[in-house]
């Protein structure tokens, strides 16, 4: 690491002819299979990233149609039964007046995933041609698509803890409808897609190569 | 880190085959795919056909929440609710499941369900919470698939599908048909009444009511309906009838059926039924539903024939034939200028004649003719005695002035009438009720009531009012006396004395008592078959008597009763003599000296020692019937019963001509002048008014004082009484007396025959009644005879008076 922040524009350990542990950090010659202090294995670049990038990808914008097109909530209030999407949700909300929690709501199970999906895309997209966005930005772009990820299942756990306490019956009840396991499959699709993601390409296309 | 650059590591070729670089995670999108457009598939074919139901308005009806439900299960959802163009009514498009819409025939109903509270309860109470939904009723029809239907404006009160009978109900007025009203058949509800709507010509109402099955197999052309709703309330010969139905008919109206009568045929589904006001005119209107075939007759009548009616019965013999269809007048022109005649016209069944099926009215006025020359009349006559109305009695008048069925072309049969004989009733009864007013019945009442004043004065008298002390003061000596020893020693005397009776009776016993007796009640038993012989000719003497009965009600009743009250006049001056008042004293003063006699009983002892000895004495005398041979005398003594018993048996053989004789007695009993009798009874009357209004009479209590003290003198001898001797001699007697009573049955026969003479005599005796002067003469002699004796009684109570000791002591 002590290569990359000395250069101007960094040194790779694979421009250095080197093999780096994705886990420990530890660089080994190209020819070593398993990392030598914690035994990973050892992969230069993995050529399968981008594609499963994608197919995760994909799979979480399919999964993602059903999660906003069905209802999220069915509310039994009464015998009355009130069906809510996400989008219906938020719209309700905007009109009872919780401009908050609305945009909470909005933010949470709208902008994030759908940023994501765009950031995702743009990053594998970025891999292999030059892009507007330095190398360094495209990196923090990926390492906050990789954290926020897991806080998109929120949609998902507040579902999940009112259905488990709102039961009285005839009086008020709430089931979980299907957009909420679209959703939440949604949500592990898209962390899935993040996460084979190897970051290292942003660096291979960036470098202008100079050493070549 | 060196300096030379490393060798570059074998790179693989950057390009590959894209099918061969194709990495197997694909898959996950690509199911995912499948997965949702799978889904996304479904949904929409299963999404159901949308309907279109049009309703006058929606309330309610909200979309994607109001349910479509079929026999309760939800079967689709509303999804729009709009206008039609014209805004005049409002389409719900519901979405149906295919599985149902497939089978939606054209005639389906829907209509929206809301909380409903109507007498018979409360329905769609859910909807309170749930909000409305629309109830979906139909026949499922495979392939049908009708998408465009009308809606009702309310619950159907029959869903599509029920089995059973829709008939037409139709009444004068609508109060009793009310919508959903019950129908019902001996009180169980088998169907509905729909809206009621009025006849185009608007004289009428009609009602479409459902039957349910399968009583709607109880529908014939006998069957009558009528309205039970509310109270109905008659007052009439029979009493006051008063006849509530159950409640729920009560609050929503209601209407039952039955059939009136038998042989009714099967109807057809929309027959119209009449509606009756009550169940009895529903069974009255088999009369008044007189067929086509009724004969239609007129009777003129001269008198009024107010309270006649359209619809009033017509009888024939008690039976109704008919009924009174119209009552006008119609002028004729007599001879002696034009005069109002009243005309009824009348409307008869011949089958209720008795006539076959198929007489026509030929036949019938034939019929009718027959019986006017034979004397038939139409008479005017009260339904009952408390009612007013008439009816047309269709009678046979005796004495009829000679007429008959007058035919004329084009006009009704003319049906001769008779007078009535209404008001003669009212006119007896007014004399009756006059002749009872008449009687001086309030005199009499006075004089009863001053008769009670002079009782009360009599008991508020001291004398009275110390005589309960007086009395409870005896009953203590009494009970000492009971309380003695001696009396106490009496029951085991009387055991004995029943022992010994006991042995006697086993004496009698053997010497074949039973025997005898049953042989005697064998001679009772012919004797009684004689009696019953002679019997027969007791009810022609029972109208012989109930002659004389009649004779004596005719007598004058009013002088008696004013006899009667002049007596209880006196007998109430009697009762305020001061001496009538003195005789409470001398009742206390009696019952006093009673008690010392009783006291001096108890003191000295002798009594109940003679009670004691007197037990004594008879169980001697028992022992000495038993020695005596009693037994044998009593066997005679049945023989001799037996005998008579046959003896009563011949003697009553002459008991008919003894009847035929008392017959001819009453007969001449009859013939009496019972009216002078009467006279003389009142002369008597008066005659004992005097006697009691005599000195003597008002001295009589003072006598009765003066015998109680005698009483009391007498009571004081009783003391050195020496009864068991006494009765001793008595028990002997009674034997004596059983033995003359044998020997006098043997003289029976005799005694009946002579009976017999005296019955002949008497029968002379009464012949001579017969002869007025003589009987008259007679009778005044008697009375004339009586007032002496009333006299003498005088003269005697007189010398009572002077001396009382007399009439006591027989000095």
């Amino acid at each position: 690491m002590e290569n990359a922040a000395s250069p101007p524009h960094g040194l790779t350990a694979r421009s250095a002819g080197l093999v780096a542990c994705t886990r420990c950090g530890r660089v080994h010659p190209p020819a070593q299979a398993h990392c030598l202090r914690c035994g990973a294995a050892l992969q230069s670049r993995d050529d399968g990233s981008l594609q499963r990038v994608w197919a995760w990808l994909f799979a979480g914008i399919v999964v993602y149609i059903p999660a906003n097109v069905y209802p999220m909530l069915r509310t039994t209030s009464l015998g009355k039964i009130t069906e809510s999407t996400i989008v219906g949700g938020v719209i309700d909300l905007m009109h009872h007046g919780a401009y908050g929690i609305a945009a909470i709501v909005f933010i949470a199970s709208v902008v994030i995933p759908v940023a994501k999906f765009i950031a995702i895309a743009y990053l594998a997209l970025t891999v292999r041609h030059q892009a507007p966005m330095r190398a360094h930005g495209r990196h923090r772009l990926y390492e906050i698509v990789e954290f926020i990820g897991r806080w998109s299942m929120i949609d998902v756990f507040v579902v999940a803890i009112l259905s488990a306490l709102v039961q009285l019956n005839f009086a008020a009840s709430i089931n979980p409808g299907i957009a909420a396991v679209s959703f939440a499959l949604s949500v592990a699709f898209t962390m899935l897609s993040a996460q084979s993601f190897d970051p290292r390409l942003i660096w291979d296309a960036d470098l202008p190569e100079p050493d070549k | 880190m060196t300096d030379q650059n490393p060798p570059r590591p074998e790179i693989l070729p950057p390009r590959r085959s894209p099918l061969r670089n194709l990495s197997l995670i694909w898959l996950v999108p690509l199911v995912a795919l499948v997965i949702s457009l799978g889904i996304a598939w479904q949904a929409w074919s299963d999404r159901g056909v949308l309907i279109e139901i049009t309703f006058d308005n929606a309330a309610g009806v909200t979309p994607e929440e109001t349910t479509v439900r079929y026999r309760d299960v939800r079967v689709g959802v509303v999804e729009a609710v709009e206008f039609t163009e014209d805004l005049g009514q409002v389409v719900v498009a519901a979405r149906i499941d295919q599985t149902v819409a497939a089978n939606l025939p054209q005639d389906a109903r829907f209509w929206v369900v809301r909380p409903e509270v109507t007498a018979s309860g409360i329905s769609g109470l859910s909807t309170v919470l749930s909000g409305v939904f629309i109830e979906a009723a139909f026949e499922p029809q495979a392939g049908a698939a009708a998408t465009v239907f009308d809606g009702l404006a309310k619950t159907p009160l029959v869903r599509p599908g029920t089995s059973g009978t829709r008939i037409t109900l139709q009444a004068p007025d609508g109060s009793s048909l009310s919508s959903g009203a019950p129908i019902y058949f001996r009180g169980i509800e088998v169907g509905r009444i729909e809206t009621p709507r009025l006849l185009e010509s608007g004289s009428g109402v009609v009602a479409d009511a459902f039957i349910e099955a399968p009583h709607d197999q109880r529908l014939t052309t006998a069957t009558r309906f009528w309205d039970t709703s509310g109270f109905s309330f008659s007052f009439g010969a029979g009493g006051l009838d008063v006849s509530v139905d159950s409640l729920a008919a009560l609050v929503r109206g209601g209407v039952a059926f039955d059939t009136v009568f038998s042989g009714g045929n099967a109807i057809e589904p929309g027959n119209v039924f009449n509606l009756f006001p009550s169940e009895n005119a529903a069974r009255d209107s088999v009369f008044n539903a007189l067929d086509a075939d009724a004969v239609q007759l007129t009777v003129q009548f001269n008198e009024s024939v107010s309270g006649l009616e359209a619809g009033s019965p017509v009888l024939f013999r008690g039976v109704q034939v008919g009924v009174v269809n119209a009552i006008g007048a119609v002028i004729e022109e007599r001879a002696n200028g034009p005069e109002v005649r009243l005309r009824v016209t009348i409307a008869i069944d011949p089958q209720a004649l008795g006539l076959p099926e198929d007489a026509g009215e030929a036949e019938t006025i034939a019929f009718l003719g027959e019986e006017v020359q034979q004397g038939l009349r139409a008479v005017l006559s009260t339904r009952n005695i408390f009612s007013t109305a008439l009816i047309i009695e269709l009678a046979n008048v005796p004495d009829a002035a000679p007429a008959e069925l007058s035919v004329f072309g084009g006009e009704f049969p003319v049906l001769p009438s008779a007078p009535s004989d209404l008001p003669d009733v009212t006119a007896t009864a007014e004399g009756l009720l006059q002749r009872i007013n008449a009687l001086p019945v309030e005199e009499l009442m006075q004089q009863a009531i001053s008769l009670m004043a002079s009782i009360e004065a009599v008991a508020a008298a001291d004398g009275t009012r110390q005589a309960p002390d007086a009395l409870l003061a005896l009953l203590e000596d009494a009970r000492g006396v009971i309380g003695a020893d001696e009396v106490q020693a009496l029951p085991r005397d009387i055991g004995a004395a029943m022992a010994d009776i006991r042995t006697l009776l086993e004496d009698l016993r053997t010497a074949q008592a039973a025997t005898q007796l049953v042989e005697a009640l064998d001679a009772a038993e012919s004797a009684a078959t004689a009696v019953t012989t002679a019997t027969a000719d007791v009810p022609a003497l029972i109208d012989d008597l109930r002659a004389l009965s009649a004779k004596t009600e005719a007598l004058a009743l009013e002088d008696l009763v004013s006899q009667a009250a002049a007596i209880l006049a006196t007998a109430d001056t009697l009762l305020a003599d001061p001496a009538t008042q003195g005789l409470p004293a001398s009742v206390t003063a009696a019952l006093d000296e009673a008690r010392a006699a009783i006291t001096t009983l108890t003191a000295d002892g002798g009594l109940v020692p003679n009670a004691n000895a007197a037990v004594g004495d008879l169980r001697g005398v028992i022992d000495d019937l038993r020695t005596a041979q009693s037994v044998q005398k009593l066997t005679d003594a049945l023989t001799a019963a037996e005998t008579a018993a046959g003896d009563v048996s011949l003697a009553i053989e002459g008991v008919p001509q003894l009847v035929e004789d008392l017959r001819a007695l009453t007969a001449t009993a009859n013939e009496l002048e019972l009216q002078s009798l009467a006279d003389r009874a009142t002369d008597l009357l008066d005659a004992a008014d005097r006697l009691i209004d005599t000195d003597a009479a008002r001295d009589l209590p003072r006598s009765l004082s003066a015998a109680l003290d005698e009483a009391r003198g007498a009571l004081a001898e009783l003391r050195q009484g020496g009864t068991v001797e006494n009765t001793n001699a008595t028990l002997a007697s009674a034997r004596a007396a059983a033995e003359a009573v044998a020997t006098a049955a043997d003289a029976l026969p005799e005694l009946s025959r002579r009976l017999e003479g005296l019955v002949l005599q008497a029968q002379g005796t009464l012949s001579d009644y017969g002869e007025r002067s003589a009987f008259n003469r007679d009778t005044l002699d008697t009375l004339r005879e009586l007032r002496k004796a009333a006299e003498a009684i005088a003269k005697l109570a007189r010398t009572i008076e002077r001396d009382p000791n007399s009439l006591l002591l027989g000095k």
